[in-house]
């Protein structure tokens, strides 16, 4: 959208793109209500654990992990801790698994 | 599956836990987010707002709750009486000395959703300036982990702790201690 | 013209089918045809080579067989809950007529409208519904109040 005066830009509802968040959002909250419940359980947060399950080439959507959560809890289960598998390698990977760069000292030496 | 045990298992799903959390030495806005999340259910992944599944809450050791910096003293609890001139303002400390329940009671209200479940919700929880009466005791299923850990005071250190202690310098004998 | 104001209901079986064992919910079948209308010559034959086999396959639902001087040959099925389905067999074939029979039989004599949420399971959970004992590991006796470990 094109605004030419300051007036007409207040207007707007703002971008379009929060407004189709928000059209997602009506139907997910619930579902990422329910995730991050199940998943604070195990010692996850909801970020963490939607975020490392796309990373691990997870293809499940919120509202099959939320109804896996509550009907599979066993299969919620396995899924929180490739999550959290994929979590630890990625930190380890961010950390340089424990090397420093040449001429560098930083407190990835001192956590060890 | 028969109906029977089917029953059982929408028993089990929609029942009632008891938590228990100590509120020595802990701020009380860190345990109203603990108990807002129990009272609503929102730890549970069968939430749903309409399906009322929140859980009892059992705050125990009111008393000894612990606000940090001059929140004692500059924090205030406004309330009208609805009579002209019934303007109430006391402190954090005044409201603590009258009622040692009212603090954390109010945190929780004030956490809950404002709508018409907040009032069934606060009747599930329940609040205690010292220890907690049998009958609740029986109920209780689990105790939830404090919020802050509790450090000792100076004064519950012995003498030869505290002389123990590697210190960086020795205070000159006309230093003065603040 | 959308859907929503027609008259709609979940998806659902009979008082789940008996809980347990099936039951055939098609109570009386009437065939209702001429003894000599052309429209008739498959409901005739079916009765010729199939209605006796059907009888016998289904023994809890009653056949009628009734010749009437009727242009329109047709079959009523009453069921368990009391609805009553008329189907037209004009011009039909023999094959035709003991495919709609099948069909009649193991409908449940519900009405057919829309259904909301075309999906339904007995079983939704495998391993067992979600309840809060699930991930919290067994503690033995009554919780106590225990003493806040100090830490220095």
């Amino acid at each position: 959208m094109v605004f030419l005066t300051v007036s007409c830009w207040i207007r707007s509802r703002g971008p379009d793109r929060y407004w189709k968040v928000q059209e997602v959002l009506k139907h997910a909250r619930l579902w990422i209500t329910r995730i991050a419940a199940a998943s604070r359980e195990h010692g996850m947060k909801y970020p963490a654990l939607v975020h490392n399950l796309t990373k691990s080439s997870v293809q499940l959507n919120r509202r099959v992990i939320s109804d896996l959560a509550i009907t599979e809890p066993k299969s919620f289960l396995s899924l929180a801790k490739l999550a959290q598998a994929r979590q630890q390698e990625g930190l380890r990977a961010a950390l340089g698994n424990g090397k420093e760069p040449a001429g560098v000292f930083s407190r990835v030496v001192l956590l060890q | 599956m028969s109906s029977f045990s089917r029953s059982a298992q929408q028993w089990a799903t929609f029942a009632r836990s008891w938590f228990l959390v100590d509120a020595r030495m802990q701020p009380p806005g860190k345990l109203a987010t603990m108990c807002s999340v129990r009272l609503q259910g929102k730890h549970k992944p069968i939430y749903h707002a309409l399906s009322d599944c929140g859980d009892h809450v059992v705050v125990i050791n009111t008393r000894h709750i612990a606000f940090s910096g001059n929140k004692w003293e500059q924090k205030v609890y406004s309330s009208h009486t609805g009579y002209p001139g019934g303007f109430k303002q006391v402190t954090a400390a005044q409201l603590h000395h009258k009622d040692p329940t009212a603090i954390v009671k109010l945190a929780v209200y004030g956490m809950l959703p404002k709508n018409l479940h907040r009032r069934t919700m606060m009747q599930r929880l329940h609040i205690f300036p010292e220890d907690l009466p049998d009958d609740i005791r029986a109920n209780l299923t689990e105790e939830l982990p404090q919020p802050r850990e509790i450090y000792r005071k100076l004064s519950e250190y012995t003498q030869e702790e505290i002389d123990a202690f590697p210190k960086l310098w020795t205070p000159p004998e006309d230093y003065k201690m603040k | 013209m959308t859907s929503r104001g027609t008259p709609s209901r979940f998806l659902q079986s009979v008082l789940q089918n008996g809980v347990g064992r099936y039951i055939c919910q098609l109570k009386r079948i009437s065939i209702i045809f001429s003894k000599n209308a052309q429209s008739a010559l498959g409901v005739r034959d079916f009765i010729e080579e199939g209605v006796v086999d059907y009888a016998k396959k289904n023994p809890s639902t009653v056949v009628y067989v009734s010749p009437q001087s009727c242009r329109i040959p047709k079959i009523v099925a009453e069921y368990l809950n009391g609805n009553v389905r008329e189907e037209i067999v004009t011009n039909k074939t023999s094959p035709q007529i003991s495919e709609l029979l099948t069909k009649l039989t193991n409908q449940s004599g519900l009405d057919i409208i829309r259904i909301r949420k075309p999906f339904h399971t007995d079983n939704p959970s495998i391993q067992g519904q979600w309840h809060p004992f699930t991930n919290r590991p067994p503690s033995i006796g009554p919780i106590k109040p225990q003493k806040p470990d100090v830490k220095y």
